[in-house]
């Protein structure tokens, strides 16, 4: 059976599981789930993922929600098919989950709750605070400047191989520009800069950047 | 090389993973940063770690910062001594990385969210704003709800056997009731799960102190 991904298209998250379905060519069946009538928050929905959020996955009846559990289960599932997104070598794979790390405590919060602010509230019918969005781009400025000295010794974030850590900023990373932010591309950190450019232009990345949809892969 | 924890005696990411190291039985040496001297703001300690945060691991010279990374890093490291704390099987690994996910995006946010208000600002002389408390206690309850679900139909949060997942959530459950809120006792299954990690003896060692033990 292939594999069904239920989320919503032009979701983040939804993005980072599609973006990296491409990278793998894992086929999978997009299975939209109207977040516009609550779908999502139904008690059918909340048997499968109890925090009534979007994506998970139905891998022939196996469910697993959280998009970087998703990502990381089908890396183990397909570790020969498509470029190698986990490194399997001890140190390697210390340093890649110090970087999957670093994305959730010092890139996510910030970016996510920016992009929260200024792209999805309007979108809610809230109305957004210019200054709640500039302190966050703020804190997440300060962030990058690590990020900047990181990315000069080495070409990606765990090392110089592209691996699922690069990619699980690409969802929220993308949408800081639709805020108003143009950090990711301000030359003051010209190796955040190559890094963003790198990681930005991949197929896999380019073929969800504007909405998943199924593909046979 | 004894491995060596750069980090502070009584620092929560500290102590998530001293925990995981007398979990695997592994001896560690605690080098002590000074915290009030912002010593993990200087230049030399960000050659380790850029971003200035403890603790950092140096085994016999690879450097390792993020608590959790630190973790999963020994607990592969050592697989093979100690508590088994990551699965090995496919589905068994899905589910635990599910729930680490969970952890970080549900969890941790509200239950640091809550002790930075009410423990580390009056610690920095800064007064805490108890709407701000509330409402990550009031997050923290529906999400607390939802683990309530899991842990009624599982002993531990990725399955039966105990995994780093669970540890994780000590170091800031364990310091809620000091914050001000006994939501950790709250639930019938919550409570009984965190009152067994607590009691375990790898917290028991290091939940007011970390000594090296090396």
């Amino acid at each position: 059976m292939v594999l069904k991904l239920y989320g919503s298209g032009n979701s983040t998250c939804t993005r980072r599981v599609g973006a990296f379905l491409r990278e793998k060519k894992i086929p999978f069946e997009l299975v939209e789930v109207n977040l516009a009538q609550g779908e999502h928050k139904s008690p059918a929905y909340l048997e499968k993922q109890p925090f009534g959020q979007i994506p998970y996955i139905d891998d022939d009846g196996y469910i697993l929600y959280e998009s970087r559990a998703i990502c990381r289960y089908l890396e183990e599932k397909f570790p020969n098919q498509g470029p190698k997104l986990i490194p399997t070598e001890l140190k390697a794979k210390g340093l890649f989950e110090q970087a999957a790390s670093v994305e959730l405590n010092n890139f996510d919060p910030y970016a996510n709750k920016a992009v929260f602010e200024k792209v999805f509230k309007p979108y809610l019918g809230l109305t957004p605070d210019q200054a709640t969005f500039d302190k966050h781009i703020a804190d997440l400025g300060a962030r990058l400047d690590a990020y900047e000295v990181i990315l000069s010794k080495q070409k990606y974030v765990a090392g110089n191989e592209y691996t699922l850590a690069d990619l699980f900023h690409l969802p929220y990373g993308w949408l800081l520009a639709a805020g108003g932010s143009n950090i990711l591309s301000d030359e003051s950190r010209p190796n955040v800069v190559r890094w963003w450019k790198d990681i930005t232009s991949r197929d896999a990345w380019v073929a969800v950047k504007d909405g998943v949809v199924k593909s046979n892969a | 090389m004894v491995l060596k924890l750069y980090g502070s005696p009584f620092s929560t990411c500290s102590k998530r993973v001293a925990t995981v190291l007398h979990e695997k039985q592994v001896p560690f040496e605690l080098i002590v940063i000074d915290l009030a001297k912002h010593e993990q703001k200087s230049a030399a300690f960000r050659e380790k770690q850029p971003f200035g945060q403890i603790p950092y691991l140096d085994d016999d010279g690879f450097i390792v910062y993020e608590s959790r990374a630190i973790c999963r890093y020994i607990a592969m490291k050592y697989a093979d001594q100690g508590t088994k704390l990551i699965p090995t099987d496919l589905k068994g690994l899905a589910i635990f990385e599910q729930a680490l996910s969970v952890e970080q995006a549900h969890f941790n946010p509200s239950a640091e969210g809550a002790i930075s208000e009410n423990i580390y600002k009056p610690f920095f002389g800064k007064a805490p704003d108890p709407t701000v408390f509330e409402a990550h206690l009031k997050k923290l309850d529906e999400k607390l709800d939802i683990y309530e679900l899991i842990l009624s139909k599982q002993k531990y949060l990725a399955g039966d056997e105990l995994t780093l997942v669970d540890l994780f959530h000590i170091p800031f459950g364990y310091s809620l009731p000091t914050a001000g809120s006994d939501i950790m006792n709250s639930k019938p299954h919550v409570a009984a799960w965190f009152k067994a990690l607590v009691d375990r003896p790898s917290w028991q060692a290091i939940k007011d102190n970390i000594h090296s033990t090396a």
